[in-house]
């Protein structure tokens, strides 16, 4: 079973091929779909090679994909002759709670719609996995370890395939795939075969899209500005070639070779046969406002390109924290989304918060936020001291006295440097200014 | 746990037999010796919501 899989939900055939796509049948395996793509500036959420999307397109299923991922589980042995046990879910009645899609035996069911913190299975281990060999154990040498589903919050997925192996050390092993349906959303990132990727940038209704007066409407909109730079003429060849293909019904070659006796549709052609079909020479098309209803100041340049969707998805990335995991080395917040991390304020964001005198949201950021400490300074010898907690008072255990001591608070991450300095015998020394 | 439980099916993924399993029962099909099987699909009435 693949431990990860995107497929694409209608993928379609691309209208412009070229001889070597046709060889090694890559328009075989639908990878894309044919967008209408409309060249234009719309509404400012498209620079940066972002795309304007029209909410009825993804209605209808475009770029919409599915994303299975493989969970495993192992009912293992153990050296002293104890194993893992899968119970039966306790069913009261009610058959809501996180035990929901269990099936009899304890693990859940293909079909089931399953949610975040769901049990994908019952599983209990052994209290004691060492030492002498034990027989039939009781229900109290076992403790619960329910194996919950950790996908996405608020997203319901289905449970595709369960499948019962084992594995090499002949352990019973249990193989979950989890379906998710996904339409596309704000941040998801497009890119035709030209190399000109691009997140989504907004999604708009059909009824504020553009539309010819064939009453064409793009599916999509991409600024021009991605074109000067990239110079991708074979995009712009494309667009031309499908439109052709899309009127007359034959799919077009798009090869840069269009030497005699070559099998390319050159643009000469192409333009041909745009024009016997009633479109301008050039591709562009006379295209009104969605907004206002009047006509564009500009022919806009309009057909389909292959579209295809990529597997890098806002869903996977996004990531926020309040409180959460500590290093506990360092106890400041742990770094990454699997570990539930905090956003780092780097050397650099820090440079800019001095440059610009924020210290208390430095001090907030730097130390209340991260790491706070509580230390016993002495202010003879500079030293960290400790708090006696049977006499209530700061000590200094290299003055032998608690007469000069001050309470500070400074980040951990400090105290461990003073610490790791004090070991290399290297001494810094804290000079309280206001004691 | 019941003193009896009762065998849940499962499907061969070699020829497709329904092998009824207990607890603690040796995964393998009993009629082609294959050593993966899948669980069959819920009973539940599930309705998937297609937006």
């Amino acid at each position: 079973m693949d431990s990860l899989l995107y497929l694409l939900v209608y993928p379609q055939r691309p209208l412009l091929t070229t001889k070597t796509i046709e060889l090694v049948g890559y328009d075989k395996l639908g990878a894309g779909q044919n967008a209408t793509v409309a060249v234009m500036s719309y509404s400012g959420y498209d620079i940066e090679d972002a795309i304007v999307m029209n909410k009825a397109s993804l209605d209808r299923g475009f770029g919409r994909c599915i994303h299975m991922k493989r969970y495993c589980a192992v009912n293992q042995k153990y050296d002293n002759n104890t194993q893992d046990r899968i119970l039966r879910p306790n069913r009261d009645g009610t058959d809501s709670g996180p035990m929901r899609v269990l099936d009899d035996d304890g693990l859940a069911a293909p079909g089931e719609i399953i949610r975040r913190n769901d049990i994908l299975i019952n599983k209990q281990v052994p209290v004691v996995t060492r030492g002498q060999f034990k027989s039939a154990l009781n229900d109290s040498e076992f403790k619960s370890v329910p194996q919950r589903y950790d996908g996405p919050q608020g997203e319901s997925c289905v449970v595709d395939k369960v499948a019962l192996c084992s594995d090499k050390h002949n352990n019973l092993c249990f193989k979950f795939l989890i379906r998710h349906t996904r339409r596309p959303e704000v941040g998801d990132k497009f890119s035709s075969r030209h190399g000109q990727k691009g997140v989504c940038g907004t999604i708009v209704q059909q009824e504020d899209f553009p539309f010819s007066e064939r009453g064409i409407c793009p599916d999509l909109i991409m600024n021009p500005h991605g074109f000067p730079s990239r110079m991708t003429v074979g995009k712009m060849i494309e667009l031309l070639g499908g439109k052709a293909g899309v009127s007359c019904g034959r799919f077009h070659y798009g090869s840069a070779f269009g030497e005699p006796g070559g099998h390319a549709d050159k643009v000469e052609a192409i333009s041909e046969t745009l024009v016997r079909m009633g479109f301008s020479y050039d591709g562009k098309d006379f295209i009104y406002s969605g907004i206002t209803g009047c006509p564009l100041q500009a022919y806009i340049f309009m057909g389909p390109i292959y579209y295809q969707k990529l597997k890098h998805m806002v869903l996977d990335k996004m990531h926020a924290r309040g409180s959460g995991p500590r290093v506990s080395l360092t106890r400041q917040p742990t770094e990454g989304k699997a570990r539930n991390g905090g956003l780092r304020v780097g050397e650099m964001e820090r440079d800019c918060l001095i440059a610009y005198g924020a210290s208390m949201l430095l001090y907030e950021r730097l130390m209340i936020s991260s790491d706070p400490f509580e230390v016993q300074v002495c202010r003879v010898c500079g030293l960290l001291g400790y708090y006696n907690h049977k006499l209530k008072t700061g000590i200094c255990s290299s003055c032998k006295n608690g007469d000069n001591i001050s309470t500070m608070k400074l980040p951990y991450a400090c105290k461990l440097l003073i610490q790791e300095l004090q070991s290399m015998n290297i001494v810094p020394r804290l000079k309280l200014a206001e004691a | 746990m019941d003193p009896q439980p009762e065998p849940v099916y499962y499907i061969c993924g070699d020829c497709g037999m329904e092998i009824p399993l207990k607890p603690n029962d040796v995964i393998q099909c009993r009629e082609c010796g294959y050593r993966i099987l899948y669980k069959k699909r819920t009973r539940r009435i599930v309705q998937y919501e297609a937006r």
